[in-house]
This record gives structure tokens, C-alpha cells and sequence, in this order.
């Protein structure tokens, strides 16, 4: 796995590069004060997005550290917020303090919680929000758990990727939710492939082959806004279509085998069959993409969200020496032919690693920074939907610059509109920002 | 949890009359689902009643049934007696393949509602196998010791996966995938349940009569949402079942 690129950061660097020169501020280039290195001082947290994810990150934030202390929440609406909070209380009684006048509610609980003097924030809200959150919380000088995707839409990778850039300046943690790179056998098995076990990677096939997510039917009193933000997931606005949103996870995996070297282009396949009518919203039910590398090799990355179909969740990687085949849903990590092995190591949680890493690193006054990756694993997300939904042939660079930008008019509880489903052919990805 | 699990319903039948010592074969009404029950006699050591036994793992053509409400029934009549499995948060299969491949991931608890519910559906009893019962249906398999890859998928042959149920040979007592391919809940001899037989991810030394492991926190570890399910084990997608069916005696208590 040496050809594909030099340095496997080269590309995206440039990038920041680019990104960097227009957006830098000097406020930016203050580093981050390091109060808790090496010490016992409570480390106060804030949640920012209070769903199963959130509150699942909670509680692992919590289980990393005996002295992080749960002091700030905020969420969209009051009962998602109280049924996350009667879930985290018993889980650590004395360490989650979020009175009433800590918990905030609306577009801008962000930033309330930013202003509650946290030193870390978990973001998981749905990924429409990420790009703006990340800014205001590097801005802030916090701390991040970033969870996956980081954006669903080209304009909101640049902002991501200056945040990372930020986040770097600033010695700021910044752990992503793209959870197998926090997986031992995953790190084991990747690790190998990086260092050339099965010889050159010439090609690598991944599946995200999985059933519907649920939905919540329409209530009276809910605006069209109400109803798309709690069923988020079926809005391409919201979630970037599952591709992104969820498939997300073996696309980097496509990243991770390929040492980082970023796809020419991709081609695609996609479309909406099982989900029909207004109340599925506008995301495709299934995606085959084809990413193309300078040196040749070709990846292929296939998911659907259909019920009554065989799943799958494995990653195939093709090399000169042999083949691995990592399934992570088994578990079973297994590389054939000239250097065979198997993991048969311990299987640590991986959701709970990230938080254990992170916060160690905050306490050592280390730096994690999973920006590099976790912001091109989005873009190559986003790249194969943008190919899909246009039927086109889309090179990175025309999907990197675009001007997609799928913010709506105003963060307002009222109308949203619903774009139509997109249809290959007819849809024109936003040409390159000027 | 006990072995009570079992619905008590009044309108509990034995087995058909014509299976007294022979196989039958389940149905469920409104589906195709039907899988055989083998008759177990008791162990006369110690006064055990005889039972039936199904003839290979719960397969997901019949778990499915339950979790979707797929019979001719539906939710309804089921709901009103038995708490339904939520939707799991990944493919609980791991790939492996659906039909006719044996339930995976399943908790004791939602192995036991399997097993109330099928008694309601069917209206025998059905539930959980004791580990007596298992263990001495399974020593009824005679299973050689140097001819386990015959009768078992396990590590040496399974390529790290579960195999649809049956495909490798019965054993003496004429049941399939005692050994290996999914270890089994069972209800332990403490009254707690446990796994037995190992499963397809086990060398030959996991396997057999006595392989017996109970349940870890490492077992739904990292279900990702919070509240994390009671009914699917994010991390033991190698742990199914088998239904035990009782004895005419056995339901005719019931009456």
C-alpha cells in the first residue's frame, strides 16, 4: 500500500490549506488553556443533541473519567431532552447536574450550552447541524465528540475542515464518531492491510446492507419543521440521505484500507423503491458507488435501508497477496492468502474508547485530532450520493468546491420545504463556488 | 427466570396424539413456518418426564413471525399477551444469512417471549430447554469425539460464520447443531440461564454436551443507544436457541 499517495494526508491538506487562507481569524490561533492536564479537576461536559446517540455518549463520556461531571443540555424539544436526562441521572447520580435553568431547548441550545462553562461538548445532533456547532465549539475553545457524518453537504465540509484546522491551531481535542477506528480488531486488521499483508490494495468492496430506520408518525400541532427534525433521517437536508448518514461508517472503512489516498472521481447507481409517499421524506432506499484512484484501483461501496433482505455489514479488501474480510457485526477479521491471520484479540467497546481516549488525552494534555479523515470519509459520503442523485460522473474536486449548500431559508418551527426526490439525469450537482 | 415462562393458558394440548414417542411437526397458523420436534423419553436415573425437542435451532423464519407479527393472527392477539421484541439497532442476522439460519443475538429474555408466544400460537407448552433436559438429549446424540466436524460447525470449518440450521449430519438421537453452529440458552441448573454446546465461533474444545457459558456484560456491551435493548445482545451474535415442547403428562398437570 505505498503507491497510492506519499504523505496520506497530501490532498486534504492542501485543502486546508485553501480553506484556511479565506477563513483564519486570529482569534483562532489561541491555544487551548490545559487545566486538567495531570490533575483531578472536575471536567464538565455538555450534550448538544439528546437521542439514543447523545445520550448513549453521554453516559460513555461519564464512564471515562470519574471526575467528568454532566453540567449542560440542550435539544430541540423539551421531551426528547427530559427523556435523555431521566436515562442519564440514575447512570451517574451524583455527576449529572443539569438544573432547569441548564437545559436548553431550541435551534440555539447550542449555544447556550456553549456559554455554561464546558470544557467538552458531545455534538450529535442530526448532521445538518454539525458544521455550525463544531465552528461555535472550537470557537468557544471546547473540547469535541464529534459524531458522524461531519456534513451533508459539500459548503458544510469546507466549514468542517476549517474547525479542524481551528481545532489544531488551538490544541483542541477533536474525536470523531466514525466508532471502528476506536475498535481494537478493526485497528489490528487495518493496520496490517496498511502495512501491506495482502500486498497492494487494488480493490475494496464494502456493505452497509441493512433495514429501514423507524419513522414517527405526524402529529397534530407539529409544523412541517417539527415533523422533518423528528424524523430527520428520511430528509436529505437533515441527514445527507443514508448513504452519508449511516453508510458513512464503511465508506471510511473503503478510506482507512485505501492508507487515506483520496478517490479522481466517482460514478453511481441509486434510487428509492421500498420507500414511497411524503411521509418517507426524499432520501433513496439504496446506493452502489464506484470510486476511482490515480493509481487505478477501484472501490465500490453498496448500501440499502430495505427491509426482508439480506444483510450485510462486511468489508472486502482485495491485494496482490491475499484478501482480509472484516465483518464487524460477527465479529470476524480475517486476512487469506500469503499472510494469513485472524484477530483473536479482546473486543473493548469501541463507543466507550473513543470518550476513554479522549478524555485521557484531555488529562494528559495531549491532542487528538481526527480531523484529516473523518472530514474526507464525509466527502467521499457525499461524493458517491452527489453521483447517484445526478447520474453523473463526479470528479472530487467539482464535488469538493461545489456550492451545495442545503441550509434551509430559516431555523424556524414553521414551513420547510421538501425538495423532490432526487431523479438520475435530471439532478445537477451546484457547480463550484466562485 | 425460571422455566415458568411458558404461557398458562387452560387451553394448553399435548402433542398430537399420533406423535406420543414419535417427531411431529409445528406449524403456526397463517405462515408457512413448520419445524420438527423430536421426542426426548426422560431420563429414568432421575423420574424425568419425557419431552419433545426441536430437531434443529430456532431459525428466523419463525422468530421473525414474532417480532413482526407476520401470522394470520397479527399483533393483536399476540400483544395481549406477550411483550413483543423491539426492532434491533443493527441486522441481528451479522450477515450470515435469514432463512433457515438459526436466530442470533437474542437475549434470554426475548428467547423466553419467543416461547410463551408460540405457546399461545400453538397451544402446547413450549419454552426454554433445563440444562438437564439438554444436556441428556444431547448425550442421547452419541456424538463421536473424533468425528465432531461432521456434526458441528465450529471454528475449523465454519469460516467464521453460522451455517443454515441442518446442513450437517444429524445426530443419534436425530437432532442437528448441538454442537457448534449457535450455542443455546438453556435454563441452568441455578435457575439462570446459560449457554450451552458452543457455537460456530469455538475450537473443538468449546464444543459438546458440557460446553456451558453464561451470560457476560460483554455481551451488550455496545449497543450504541441509550436505553440499550433487552432484547437483542449487540455483541453475542452467536447465541440462539432450541425449543423444548413438554410431555402430554407435563400439560395434562396444567388441565
Amino acid at each position: 500500500m505505498t503507491e497510492h499517495n506519499g504523505p496520506a494526508d497530501a490532498i486534504t491538506r492542501r485543502e486546508f490549506v485553501r480553506v484556511t487562507a479565506v477563513g483564519a481569524t486570529a482569534g483562532a490561533l489561541f491555544a487551548a488553556p490545559l487545566v486538567h492536564a495531570g490533575g483531578s479537576d472536575t471536567i464538565r461536559i455538555g450534550l448538544i443533541g439528546c437521542g439514543g446517540r447523545g445520550t448513549g455518549a453521554a453516559t460513555q463520556a461519564l464512564d471515562a473519567d470519574p471526575a467528568v461531571v454532566l453540567v449542560a443540555m440542550g435539544d430541540m424539544f423539551p421531551d426528547r431532552l427530559s427523556a435523555s436526562l431521566d436515562r442519564l441521572r440514575p447512570h451517574a447520580p451524583l455527576r449529572v447536574k443539569v438544573p432547569a435553568d441548564r437545559q436548553f431547548i431550541g435551534f440555539d441550545a447550542y449555544r447556550r450550552v456553549l456559554e455554561a462553562d464546558v470544557d467538552v461538548v458531545i455534538l450529535t445532533t442530526p448532521p445538518h447541524f454539525r458544521p455550525a456547532h463544531l465552528a461555535a465549539a472550537i470557537d468557544a475553545g471546547k473540547h469535541v465528540f464529534c459524531e458522524k457524518p461531519m456534513a451533508v453537504d459539500a459548503t458544510g465540509v469546507r466549514k468542517v475542515l476549517q474547525s479542524v484546522e481551528y481545532a489544531r491551531q488551538k490544541q483542541l481535542n477533536l474525536v470523531s464518531g466514525f466508532c471502528w477506528r476506536y475498535s481494537s480488531p478493526e485497528r489490528a486488521t487495518f493496520q496490517r492491510i496498511n502495512d501491506g499483508a495482502i500486498g497492494d490494495v487494488v480493490s475494496v468492496h464494502t456493505t452497509y446492507h441493512a433495514s429501514p430506520i423507524g419513522q414517527h408518525a405526524r402529529r397534530d400541532g407539529w409544523s412541517p419543521m417539527e415533523w422533518q427534525l423528528r424524523n430527520w433521517w428520511h430528509f436529505r437536508w437533515l441527514s445527507g440521505d443514508h448513504i452519508v448518514e449511516q453508510a458513512c461508517h464503511s465508506i471510511d472503512k473503503i478510506n482507512w484500507a485505501m492508507n487515506g489516498a483520496t478517490p479522481v472521481r466517482a460514478s453511481a447507481i441509486g434510487g428509492r423503491l421500498m420507500r414511497t409517499g411524503a411521509e418517507s421524506g426524499n432520501v433513496y432506499d439504496h446506493f452502489t458507488v464506484i470510486y476511482e484512484y490515480a493509481d487505478g484501483a477501484r472501490c465500490f461501496h453498496t448500501c440499502r435501508q430495505m427491509p426482508n433482505c439480506a444483510y450485510d455489514n462486511t468489508d472486502y479488501v482485495m491485494g496482490t497477496a491475499g484478501t482480509c474480510a472484516v465483518n464487524g457485526w460477527a465479529p470476524s477479521h480475517v486476512i487469506k492468502g500469503e499472510n494469513p491471520w485472524s484477530y483473536e484479540g479482546e473486543h473493548p467497546n469501541m463507543y466507550q474508547v473513543e470518550h476513554n481516549e479522549l478524555f485521557a488525552a484531555i488529562r494528559d494534555g495531549t491532542t487528538i485530532n481526527d480531523g484529516h479523515w473523518m472530514t474526507r470519509s464525509t466527502m467521499m459520503a457525499i461524493l458517491g450520493r452527489m453521483a447517484a442523485y445526478s447520474g453523473q460522473t463526479v470528479s472530487w474536486d467539482q464535488a469538493f468546491n461545489s456550492a451545495e449548500d442545503w441550509t434551509p431559508p430559516a431555523y424556524e418551527l414553521g414551513e420547510v420545504q421538501m425538495p423532490p426526490v432526487a431523479m438520475p439525469g435530471g439532478y445537477t450537482v451546484p457547480a463550484p463556488v466562485a | 427466570m425460571l422455566v415458568t415462562s411458558c404461557a398458562q393458558s387452560d387451553r394448553i394440548t399435548a402433542p398430537p396424539v399420533s406423535a406420543a414417542n414419535a417427531q411431529f411437526t409445528e406449524t403456526i397458523d397463517g405462515t408457512a413456518v413448520a419445524f420438527t420436534m423430536i421426542p426426548v423419553p426422560g431420563d429414568p436415573a432421575h423420574g424425568d418426564e419425557p419431552f419433545w425437542i426441536g430437531r434443529t435451532e430456532v431459525t428466523w423464519d419463525a422468530y421473525d413471525v414474532f417480532v413482526y407479527g407476520l401470522d394470520a393472527r397479527g399483533d393483536d392477539t399476540a400483544a395481549d399477551a406477550v411483550t413483543q421484541p423491539s426492532k434491533p439497532y443493527i441486522s441481528m442476522d451479522r450477515g450470515f444469512g435469514h432463512a433457515g439460519y438459526a436466530v442470533l443475538s437474542v437475549s434470554d429474555q426475548g428467547a423466553m417471549a419467543f416461547c410463551a408466544w408460540l405457546s399461545r400460537k400453538t397451544d402446547r407448552r413450549y419454552r426454554l430447554p433445563t440444562e438437564a433436559e439438554w444436556r441428556f438429549a444431547c448425550d442421547l446424540g452419541r456424538i463421536p469425539p473424533a468425528e465432531v466436524g461432521r456434526y458441528a460447525w465450529y471454528r475449523g470449518n465454519a469460516d467464521f460464520k453460522t451455517h443454515a440450521v441442518g446442513t450437517r449430519e444429524a445426530d443419534a438421537a436425530g437432532l442437528h447443531d448441538m454442537y457448534g453452529n449457535a450455542s443455546e440458552w438453556c435454563t441452568g441448573t441455578d435457575g439462570l440461564p446459560v449457554t450451552l454446546g458452543g457455537s460456530y465461533r469455538d475450537s473443538m474444545e468449546g464444543l459438546g454436551c458440557a460446553a456451558r457459558v453464561s451470560p457476560s456484560a460483554a455481551w451488550n456491551q455496545s449497543d450504541p443507544q441509550i436505553p440499550r435493548s433487552v432484547w437483542w445482545l449487540a455483541d453475542a451474535g452467536f447465541v440462539g436457541f432450541r425449543v423444548v415442547c413438554e410431555s402430554d403428562s407435563q400439560a395434562g398437570e396444567q388441565r
